[in-house]
């Protein structure tokens, strides 16, 4: 067993946590209050400092050469955790299990054309960095 | 051919328009993404992946998941049929009333498959499995700082009222 494989494991869950609390605590509020560049300053904000975070300085564990996980992951994670908590109160009388599994099963749809289109663009900018110019001059290098 | 993709379908929650319109905001956000944050990276370092958080996660965020009827023109104009329409390219399924589903699940996943396509063969299945536990935890971190957050609704604040 690699050495500190459990504080990677645990960085990794801090910097998630972070990420995604900061997302659904900031991101709402900044679009209620100022529209579209509410969102867009949050972009900046909270999206370029969590990842200087996670990813330029690494709390999220992402070892050479193996395969990326980006913080859009817990991203996701927090959005449909924060959207079955945050809105509980308003059905109180709700039976817990039910109504989380409920929720959970109306968000298959856009889930599944999420990934498929993701899935799609990582295969598209596959082959796209084989003859994009400046991608495919770093290649022969 | 207007009727098929604006009709609107109980068991999957949208239409077929924003079937096809969900896929294709998620490939844009992601190709995008895959393509150029890398590159601005090593161009300009740190300060690189900040200019890309902004334009790139700024922009896209406006064109997936902006949702009228806040901000400074919070009305926006009505259109041609006097409604005020969502005009992200992400549906939120069920007219909304579900979690909410963030372009992060598609970056996520073309970082993802991008890598994979990009790895030897023979090496493919190491590499899947060496990730799985990197995946469960980034994800369940993402949905405990989800719950924390979600919580201030259960405290009983009522402001303004």
């Amino acid at each position: 067993m690699k050495e500190g494989k459990w504080k990677r494991r645990l960085t990794t869950l801090i910097g998630g946590a972070i990420v995604g609390a900061l997302s659904f605590g900031v991101w709402p509020e900044m679009w209620k209050t100022y529209g579209i560049m509410g969102g867009f300053l949050t972009a900046t904000f909270v999206i370029g400092i969590s990842w200087y975070m996670n990813h330029w300085l690494g709390v999220i564990d992402n070892p050479e050469g193996t395969l990326w996980v980006d913080q859009g992951l817990p991203i996701f994670g927090a959005g449909v955790a924060w959207g079955i908590v945050r809105f509980w109160p308003l059905d109180p009388a709700a039976d817990g299990l039910a109504y989380c599994l409920g929720a959970l099963a109306k968000i298959w749809p856009t889930l599944v054309c999420c990934v498929v289109g993701g899935a799609l663009a990582g295969v598209a900018a596959h082959f796209a960095k084989k003859v994009v110019p400046a991608w495919r001059d770093d290649e022969k290098k | 051919m207007v009727e098929f993709l604006s009709t609107y379908s109980e068991t999957w929650g949208m239409t077929p328009a924003s079937v096809i319109a969900s896929v294709f905001g998620a490939f844009a956000a992601t190709f995008a993404v895959l393509i150029c944050w890398p590159k601005l990276v090593k161009d300009f370092g740190a300060a690189g992946g900040i200019l890309s958080a902004a334009f790139l996660i700024g922009t896209f965020w406006l064109l997936n998941h902006k949702l009228p009827g806040f901000g400074i023109n919070p009305d926006q104009i009505k259109d041609a049929s006097g409604h005020v329409q969502q005009f992200g390219l992400v549906n939120q399924a069920f007219r909304g009333s579900c979690p909410w589903v963030d372009m992060g699940s598609a970056i996520f996943c073309g970082f993802w498959v991008h890598c994979l396509m990009g790895a030897k063969r023979g090496t493919r299945r190491v590499l899947v499995m060496e990730s799985l536990p990197r995946i469960f935890w980034a994800l369940l971190g993402g949905v405990i700082g989800g719950v924390l957050t979600g919580l201030v609704g259960f405290s009983g604040a009522k402001l303004f009222n």
